[in-house]
C-alpha cells in the first residue's frame, strides 16, 4: 500500500447524510430501521446522538437532506419528517423515561444557558454520570426553540417533553438565575463547580442602525417573539413590515398574521434568490398572505409623534458578490419610496449579549465569545463556550453539535486528558452509487404536515387507521434511501444488526467475474493474479455474490452456506403444530 | 388425517413479516405450518438451498423479499427472479410441481395483501398433497432425481450464465451484447436438459455399475443416447468401466475424493 492510499485510509467514510449532520447523527442507520417499520428503534438511535428527535424533526434546518445523494436522481429522502413521525409515534405510547443513571463522578458541571447547546451538553454529561446543573434565566428553559421559534411551528409541549426527558437523566435546571448578575464564574467556583459551559446564544436582535428604530411600533423581531411566546398581548395594528430575509424574518411576519395583522410585508434588500429562510419557511409565508418586496432596503422610520407612520426605503440593485458569496446590494440614487405602516419589526441578525460576559472571554470586536473551534475551550481554564454564542445565530443542529463537543472536552478536562488528542477525525463522504441513470426514480412518498393542526376530535378507529396509513408511507419513503455509506455505518456498530461480510477462497476461485457483476455495489473486483476481491468497505453483506459463485469460492461470515443449511434443518424438523 | 404442509419460507432481514427468534426461525402469525429461515438479503438464498430444502422434505417453499425498486441492496429481488425462474425449471425434473416455489414481495404497507398471498400459497401446497420426497429413502429414484436437479443447479456454465443473466438479457455489458431472453431461456434447457441426465447417470453409477441398455431403461431414453452421454461422461472423467458381462459393459461412477 502507498503512502498516499494509506493516509486515505484513515477517513471515516460516511454517507453524505450523516457528513453533513454537524451533531454526527446516524441518519442511515434510523431510516434503515424505519425501512423495517422499527419506529421505536429509530427514535432510540437517534437519542444516542441528541435528545431532541422531535424538535429536529420539525424546525431542523437539515443539512443531512440537502446533502442527499437522492438527490442526483429525483428528490432527496424526506429525512426530517420522518424523523418528526417516529418521535411522534413514540410520544403516543405516552410519556418516555429514559433509564436513571448512576452518578459515576463527583464533579459538579455547572452550564449557563438552557438553549439546545447547554442541554445537549447537560444530556452527554448527564449520560457519562456527572452531577450537572443548568442555570437559565428565563422562566423556562429551551432557548430560541422555546421563546424563539413561534409556536405554530414548534408547539411548547414538544420543547417541554423533549427537556423533561433530559430532566428524568438527572439533570438539575434552575430557572430565573442570571448570569452576570445572580451568578457569576467566581460564584460558581466557589460553589464547587469544576467546569463551566456557557450556552447563552445570542439574545439580541441587531439594529437597523437608521432614523426612527426607536419609535412605538418597532418591534426588534427576537425581543417581538419572545414577547408573543411568553404570551403578553402585543399591539401591531394592521399593516406590519418586516426587515430582513432569514428565518427569524418569516417567523416574525406569519406570527404577526397570527395575532391579527391584515396585510405583512417582508422587505428584503437582496433578491429571492439570495434569502437566507428555508425554501419550505418561505412558500408557507406566501401561502399564506405575507407580500415580499425584493432588492429594497430601509433608510428611515418616520413618526408622528412617538408613533411609527411610515418606513423611508431605497430600491437596490446588487452587484458583485461579497465575502459570504451573495450578491452586495447597492442602494439606487434617488429612489427613495415610502410604505405606510402600523409597525416595523427588523429581523435582519441577532447579536451577543455580551454585557453579561466577562471582557476577557471575548474577541478582538467584543462581538462574540472567543472558544477554539474544535474543544470549545475559552481563554480560562475550565470555562468551555459554544453554540450561537461562539458561532453567531447559526441553528439547532449546530448548537447540538457544540454542546456534544464541550461534553468531551469538559470529560477529557475533569479526567486530565488531553482535550485534543485524536478528535480532528477526517471524515469522507461517500457513495456507492456510480451511474445515477441506473438507479430507479422513486417520488417522495410522505410528507408530514408543515404545521401542527389543532387537536381535532376522531374516532379510536379513526386515528389508528390514519397512524398506521403514515406509518405505511413512511416505510416507504424510507426505503428510498440507497444506503450510500459503508455498511459498519448503518446499524452494525449499533448492535442492531448483525451485517454480514462477503469472504473470497482464493484456492476455489476461478476468475470468472460472476461475482463482480453481481455485486449491486461495485465490491468485489478481480486482483492482478485474477482472483476476485472484496473490498471490505463497499460490501455490504448481502450475499448475492456467494448465491452466485459457480464454484461456491465466496463464503459469507456470518450466513454461511452451512449455517442456512442447519437453519433449514431446524425449521423442518421442529414440530410442525 | 387431513394433510397439513410444511412450508419453509425464506425472508430478508428487510421485509420480515414477523418476529423471528433469535435462532432466525419464526412463526408468520395464523400460518404456523410455514417456518422462516432469514437471511441478509433473499438475493442471498442459492437455487441449490432451496433444492435441498425439498429434498429434506419440505412440501412448498416461499421466497420473499422487498419489492423491486425497494431492495436494501438494490438488486437482491432482481436476482431471486432469475432464481426461481431456474427453480421453475429445474423442480418439476424431480417430479415436483413447479408452484411448490412461490416468489413473493412484502411491504410492511401491504400486510393485508401478502396475508392473502400467503394464504392462496397455503391452499394451493395442500391441494397438491405432500412432496413425493417426504418419506423417501436416500437411495431412491425421486431423491435421485432431485440430488441430480442440485447437482444441475451448481453445474458452472448454468451459474456463469444465470450470473450474467441481466448483463445479457438487457444489453449492459462492456460489449454491449445484447441476447433476447428467449434465447437465453432455449440455453437454460439445454443446458438443463444435458446435465440432469448426465448427473442422473452419475448418480445412478454411484449406487451400482450400470449397463447402457439399463440406464436406458431406469431413464427412459434411447439407448445410443444413453451411450453418447457415456462417452461424453468418460472423457470428462466423470464415469469409468466397472466390468463387462459377456459382451456388455457397465459403467460406475467415477469419485472425485
Ligand atoms: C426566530 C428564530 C427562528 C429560528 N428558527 C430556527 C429553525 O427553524 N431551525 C433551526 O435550526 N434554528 C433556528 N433558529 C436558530 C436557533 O434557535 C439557534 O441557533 C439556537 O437556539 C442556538 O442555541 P444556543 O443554545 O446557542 O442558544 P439559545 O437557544 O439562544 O439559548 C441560550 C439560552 O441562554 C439563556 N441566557 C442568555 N443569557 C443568559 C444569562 N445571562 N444568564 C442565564 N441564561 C442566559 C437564554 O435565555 C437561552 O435560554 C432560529 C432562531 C430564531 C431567533
Amino acid at each position: 500500500m502507498t503512502v498516499i492510499s494509506c493516509a486515505l485510509e484513515k477517513k471515516r467514510k460516511l454517507p453524505p447524510c450523516r457528513a453533513a449532520c454537524p451533531a454526527d447523527v446516524n441518519v442511515q442507520g434510523y431510516i434503515s430501521l424505519l425501512q423495517q417499520g422499527k419506529f421505536k428503534e429509530a427514535v432510540e438511535l437517534i437519542r444516542k446522538s441528541m435528545p431532541f428527535p422531535a424538535i429536529c424533526g420539525r424546525i431542523c434546518v437539515s443539512p443531512c437532506q440537502d446533502a442527499c445523494s437522492r438527490k442526483n436522481s429525483d428528490q432527496p429522502v424526506g429525512i426530517r419528517y420522518l424523523k418528526r413521525l417516529a418521535a411522534d409515534i413514540e410520544r403516543e405510547q405516552g410519556r418516555i423515561k429514559p433509564d436513571s443513571i448512576l452518578k459515576k463522578h463527583g464533579e459538579k458541571i455547572a452550564i449557563v444557558g438552557a438553549g439546545p447547546a447547554g442541554l445537549s451538553a447537560a444530556y452527554e454529561l448527564a449520560k457519562l454520570g456527572y452531577p450537572v446543573t443548568v442555570f437559565e434565566r428565563m422562566p423556562e428553559p429551551g432557548g430560541m426553540m422555546r421563546y424563539g421559534i413561534p409556536d405554530y411551528r414548534l408547539r411548547k409541549y414538544v420543547v417541554a417533553n423533549e427537556i423533561a426527558y433530559i430532566q428524568d437523566l438527572g439533570v438539575e435546571i434552575e430557572t430565573g438565575v442570571e448570569f452576570g448578575k445572580d451568578i457569576t464564574l467566581d460564584t460558581l467556583r466557589d460553589k464547587g463547580y469544576r467546569a463551566v459551559f456557557i450556552a447563552t446564544g445570542a439574545q439580541l436582535s441587531s439594529k437597523l442602525g437608521i432614523p426612527g428604530e426607536d419609535l412605538h411600533g418597532v418591534f426588534h423581531a427576537v425581543e417581538f417573539l419572545r414577547l408573543v411566546a411568553q404570551g403578553k398581548t402585543v399591539d401591531i395594528g394592521e399593516k406590519v413590515a418586516v426587515i430582513g430575509g432569514g428565518n427569524s424574518a418569516i417567523d416574525a411576519a406569519r406570527t404577526s398574521l397570527r395575532l391579527g395583522a391584515k396585510e405583512v410585508t417582508i422587505l428584503y434588500r437582496r433578491s429571492r434568490n439570495e434569502m437566507p429562510a428555508l425554501p419550505h419557511e418561505i412558500e408557507a409565508a406566501e401561502e399564506e398572505g405575507v407580500k415580499f418586496h425584493f432588492l429594497v432596503a430601509p433608510k428611515r422610520i418616520i413618526g408622528e409623534g412617538t408613533r411609527v407612520k411610515e418606513i423611508e426605503c431605497l430600491r437596490m440593485e446588487l452587484g458583485k458578490p461579497d465575502a459570504s458569496g451573495r450578491k452586495r446590494p447597492v442602494p439606487i440614487q434617488g429612489s427613495e419610496h415610502t410604505y405606510t405602516v402600523d409597525t416595523v419589526i427588523p429581523a435582519i441578525s441577532q447579536v451577543v449579549e455580551t454585557s453579561c460576559l466577562p471582557t476577557v472571554l471575548l474577541d478582538e470586536r467584543k462581538e462574540t465569545i472567543l472558544a477554539d473551534s474544535l474543544t470549545l475551550e475559552t481563554k480560562i481554564l475550565g470555562v468551555f463556550a459554544g453554540g450561537d454564542i461562539a458561532t453567531g445565530p447559526a441553528s439547532v443542529i449546530e448548537a447540538i453539535g457544540a454542546g456534544k463537543r464541550v461534553a468531551t472536552s469538559i470529560d477529557r478536562f475533569l479526567n486530565g486528558q488531553d482535550l485534543h488528542a485524536g478528535r480532528e477525525e477526517e471524515t469522507e463522504s461517500v457513495s456507492w452509487v456510480k451511474d445515477w441513470e441506473k438507479i430507479t426514480k422513486k417520488p417522495e412518498r410522505y410528507k408530514a404536515p408543515q404545521v401542527d393542526v389543532g387537536r381535532q376530535s376522531v374516532s379510536f378507529e379513526e386515528a389508528d387507521r390514519l397512524l398506521s396509513q403514515a406509518k405505511e408511507l413512511a416505510t416507504v419513503e424510507a426505503r428510498r434511501c440507497l444506503g450510500c455509506g459503508p455498511c459498519s455505518e448503518c446499524l452494525l456498530n449499533e448492535g442492531l444488526c448483525d451485517a454480514d461480510k462477503a469472504i473470497v477462497d482464493e484456492t476455489l476461485c476461478t476468475g470468472c467475474n460472476v461475482c463482480a457483476v453481481v455485486c449491486p455495489f461495485g465490491a468485489i473486483k478481480k486482483n492482478e493474479r485474477g482472483v476476485a476481491q472484496v473490498d471490505d468497505l463497499s460490501c455490504k453483506g448481502c450475499g448475492i455474490c456467494s448465491a452466485r459463485c459457480p464454484e461456491k469460492a465466496i463464503i459469507m461470515e456470518r450466513f454461511t452456506d452451512d449455517q442456512i443449511r442447519t437453519d433449514i434443518s431446524y425449521a423442518l424438523k421442529k414440530e410442525f403444530a | 388425517m387431513m394433510f397439513k404442509p410444511k412450508i419453509i419460507g425464506f425472508v430478508c432481514n428487510w421485509s420480515q413479516p414477523t418476529t423471528l427468534n433469535s435462532a432466525g426461525t419464526g412463526r408468520i402469525w395464523g400460518y404456523p405450518r410455514i417456518r422462516f429461515v432469514r437471511v441478509m438479503c433473499i438475493g442471498r438464498i442459492d437455487p441449490v438451498a432451496v433444492l435441498e430444502t425439498f429434498a429434506k422434505g419440505a412440501d412448498g417453499v416461499l421466497l420473499i423479499g422487498c419489492h423491486p425498486p425497494d431492495c436494501h441492496y438494490v438488486e437482491g429481488n432482481l436476482q431471486t427472479e432469475y432464481t426461481v425462474e431456474i427453480l421453475k425449471k429445474l423442480i418439476p425434473l424431480a417430479g415436483l410441481e413447479p408452484e411448490r416455489v412461490k416468489l413473493l414481495w412484502y411491504s410492511p404497507s401491504e400486510k393485508q395483501s401478502f396475508g392473502q398471498h400467503v394464504k392462496d400459497f397455503y391452499e394451493q401446497v395442500k391441494n397438491f398433497g405432500p412432496s413425493p420426497l417426504r418419506n423417501e429413502q436416500p437411495q431412491s429414484k425421486l431423491m435421485l432425481n432431485i440430488l441430480a436437479t442440485k447437482n444441475v443447479a451448481s453445474d458452472f456454465r448454468l451459474r456463469v450464465l444465470l450470473g450474467r443473466e441481466k448483463e445479457l438479457t438487457e444489453g449492459v455489458n462492456v460489449y454491449g451484447e445484447h441476447i433476447p431472453k428467449e434465447e437465453l431461456d432455449a440455453t437454460f434447457d439445454d443446458i438443463i436438459r444435458e446435465e440432469f441426465v448426465r448427473h442422473m447417470f452419475y448418480l445412478l453409477t454411484k449406487t451400482k455399475p450400470f449397463s447402457v441398455k439399463e440406464l436406458a431403461e431406469t431413464v427412459g431414453m434411447k439407448p445410443a443416447a444413453v451411450l453418447r452421454q457415456i462417452v461424453n461422461m468418460r472423457r470428462r472423467n466423470m464415469i469409468i468401466l466397472d466390468h463387462v458381462e459377456g459382451t456388455t459393459p457397465f459403467y460406475k461412477a467415477l469419485e472425485v475424493k
